[in-house]
């Protein structure tokens, strides 16, 4: 080692990291997207014939608007040439296919909406999602190039985020007895969508900048041995919030997805099985204490121990989704299928949001299912690559944070449709319909597809201010 | 109408089976991509990043880049000097051994410590890992391309 290789790092200048423009081709993505297109003609060929009796697309204008758009984002990227993950925007595109065709099926009036003028039934409407969904994910695909808007900001989109939700808590509208929609003159969405996207930013943000002082044990507490009390706060805080939007929102899913998601970032973050335990004790705690204390969550899991006690009152959707499921069997009775409505009602009540697995389950039989979670997994997959390949923590645990809030959310409402779980009122994502799920989870895409390139800005340096020489007192001592 | 429904089946299972397809197309197209990962040249470049130094030697925020043997310690004779009073003349030598970087205390009087743990020996440090002596408390990362 000579005196020279000492030296401080700076980082390359900015033409030099972007340098010009240059198409690049993705023929992985390309062929990916042609198979998608090709499966979905053949899902509205299934669907055209069985509704209609003779062979012919079923409302091809819409499925050929959405497979249209899907390869004009490929050539977008391709045009831009950043070198960014090619799987991913093909896995989402066949799960919002999937949607789209499902969304066709379904009664139209079940959703209307009228923009300008014009009323659009449940499917347009999703299909509208869908394009500026696939927009939104392109468009950060190609533009996000510094993640330092996220990472210097943390606290900033904390603050925005509970801000998001103390708006709903005073400002929100009821919905099925849920305070989850908020209402901003024409607009309305739920902010719960947006913040576990924040949520995911902000721990992040917090983890990698905090993981040394996690990792050092300080404090024991009989057999377990935990991290500097004064750094447990904010899983402190977190399980507070979690239990709070339970109690103040009755919204027992984005408790579980945000509880869930905070506890396998935090294990990311610190490899110790010990914090996980705990999240897992205090949860269980919480749970047990709610169960005791507010009756929509004890019935909630009466339900889920046997909806058949009162399988027309309160165990009536998911008897119904049990049975669309049985109904499905091996292969499924085929797309369009299905039971129509019973006496003018659907089968499985709010089957487009909460239930639409239950559906393709009646409709493409466990193999479908199976082929479903399959492609959940390999988003998840894309993360963890992402995630490992990435310059440093804070790239680390945000594709991974990302990844896992997709996965999450999936296993959640896929085990509450197939009763492994108490159900609880979260979307399935890219399938289900809404607007506040669809935006949110291409932001999710579109930040991963940032974050896969890894020709962009370089990581900033480690702070050697003040946090640095209070943490490193604290630990000389 | 028996030959409709039989097409129609057909057309059923050819979703199905297009779905999987898909599937295997993207299943295949990760495993190359790890395979393509595990093949990548061990990543053997290192650089120690400087996070707090009290005395000042060496400075914090300061990068060092490493050789194969970088041994630390007060002696001047070391790569990287470390002038802290808590530090031994010859303290710990940090080495690439195979497909990892190692720390190894030469038998320092207060000891080196990897995310707070007492290296007993020799022991694995992985990028993102923080090596403490003395006072002086430094980062392991890949080093820049």
């Amino acid at each position: 080692m000579t005196a020279g290789a000492t030296r401080s790092v700076r980082a390359p200048s900015q033409a030099r990291m972007l340098g010009p423009i240059r198409p690049r081709p993705r023929w992985l993505e390309f062929r990916l997207l042609g198979l998608v297109a090709i499966a979905l003609l053949a899902g509205s060929l299934s669907l055209g014939a069985t509704v209609t009796g003779r062979f012919g697309l079923f409302d091809a204008q819409a499925l050929l608007i959405y497979i249209a758009a899907l390869f004009g984002a490929h050539a977008a990227q391709v045009l831009a040439g950043r070198r960014t993950d090619q799987i991913l925007l093909p896995t989402v595109a066949l799960l919002g296919g999937i949607s789209l065709l499902l969304m066709q099926r379904l009664p139209q009036d079940l959703v209307t909406q009228t923009f300008f003028g014009a009323t659009f039934g449940l499917a347009q409407v999703q299909l509208i999602w869908l394009l500026i969904g696939l927009t939104i994910a392109t468009t950060l695909g190609i533009v996000v190039r510094s993640d330092r808007w996220l990472r210097r900001y943390k606290y900033t989109w904390a603050a925005v985020g509970v801000g998001l939700l103390l708006l709903t808590f005073v400002f929100g509208t009821e919905v099925n007895g849920q305070r989850l929609t908020l209402q901003l003159g024409p607009l309305s969405g739920q902010p719960t969508e947006l913040l576990k996207v924040i949520l995911v930013v902000f721990l992040a943000g917090y983890l990698s900048e905090n993981r040394a002082l996690l990792v050092e044990q300080d404090t024991r507490l009989g057999p377990l041995r935990l991290p500097p009390l004064p750094y447990l706060a904010p899983m402190v805080a977190m399980w507070a919030i979690a239990l709070g939007i339970v109690v103040i929102q009755r919204d027992l899913g984005a408790a579980l997805l945000f509880f869930g998601v905070f506890l396998a970032l935090l294990y990311v973050a610190t490899g110790r099985v010990s914090l996980v335990i705990i999240g897992f004790v205090l949860f269980f705690i919480g749970s047990a204490v709610m169960a005791v204390l507010f009756d929509h969550i004890r019935t909630r899991i009466d339900i889920w121990l046997d909806p058949f006690a009162d399988p027309l009152g309160a165990g009536f959707q998911v008897v119904q989704a049990l049975h669309a499921f049985a109904r499905g069997g091996l292969l499924g009775v085929g797309l369009g299928a299905g039971l129509p409505e019973i006496a003018g009602n659907l089968p499985i009540p709010e089957v487009h949001t909460d239930f639409p697995l239950a559906a393709l389950g009646e409709e493409l039989g466990i193999v479908g299912v199976v082929a479903i979670l399959g492609l959940y997994l390999v988003v998840i997959e894309r993360g963890m690559r992402i995630g490992a390949a990435a310059a440093d923590d804070f790239r680390s645990l945000l594709a991974v944070g990302l990844a896992l809030v997709i996965g999450v959310q999936a296993f959640i409402i896929a085990a509450g449709n197939l009763k492994v779980l108490p159900l609880t009122g979260v979307t399935l994502p890219y399938i289900s319909y809404g607007g506040s799920s669809i935006l949110a989870n291409s932001l999710v895409v579109g930040l991963l597809l940032a974050l896969s390139d890894k020709g962009v800005e370089p990581p900033p340096l480690p702070r050697t201010g003040s946090r640095w020489r209070r943490a490193g007192r604290r630990a000389a001592t | 109408m028996d030959g409709f429904l039989l097409v129609l089946w057909a057309v059923r299972l050819l979703f199905l089976g297009l779905i999987y397809l898909f599937l295997a197309r993207v299943i295949r197209a990760l495993l190359r991509d790890l395979r393509a990962a595990a093949r990548e040249p061990i990543e053997r470049s290192g650089r120690l990043i400087i996070l707090e130094s009290p005395s000042g030697e060496p400075p914090a925020g300061q990068s060092f880049g490493l050789d194969v043997i970088t041994p630390l310690g007060r002696d001047v004779n070391n790569a990287i000097v470390i002038d802290d009073e808590f530090a031994s003349a010859d303290h710990a030598v940090l080495t690439f051994r195979g497909r990892s970087w190692y720390i190894e205390d030469l038998g320092s009087t207060n000891g080196s410590y990897v995310n707070g743990r007492r290296v007993e020996g020799v022991a694995p440090m992985g990028f993102g890992d923080e090596l403490q002596i003395g006072q002086v408390r430094m980062r392991l990362e890949r080093a820049m391309p």
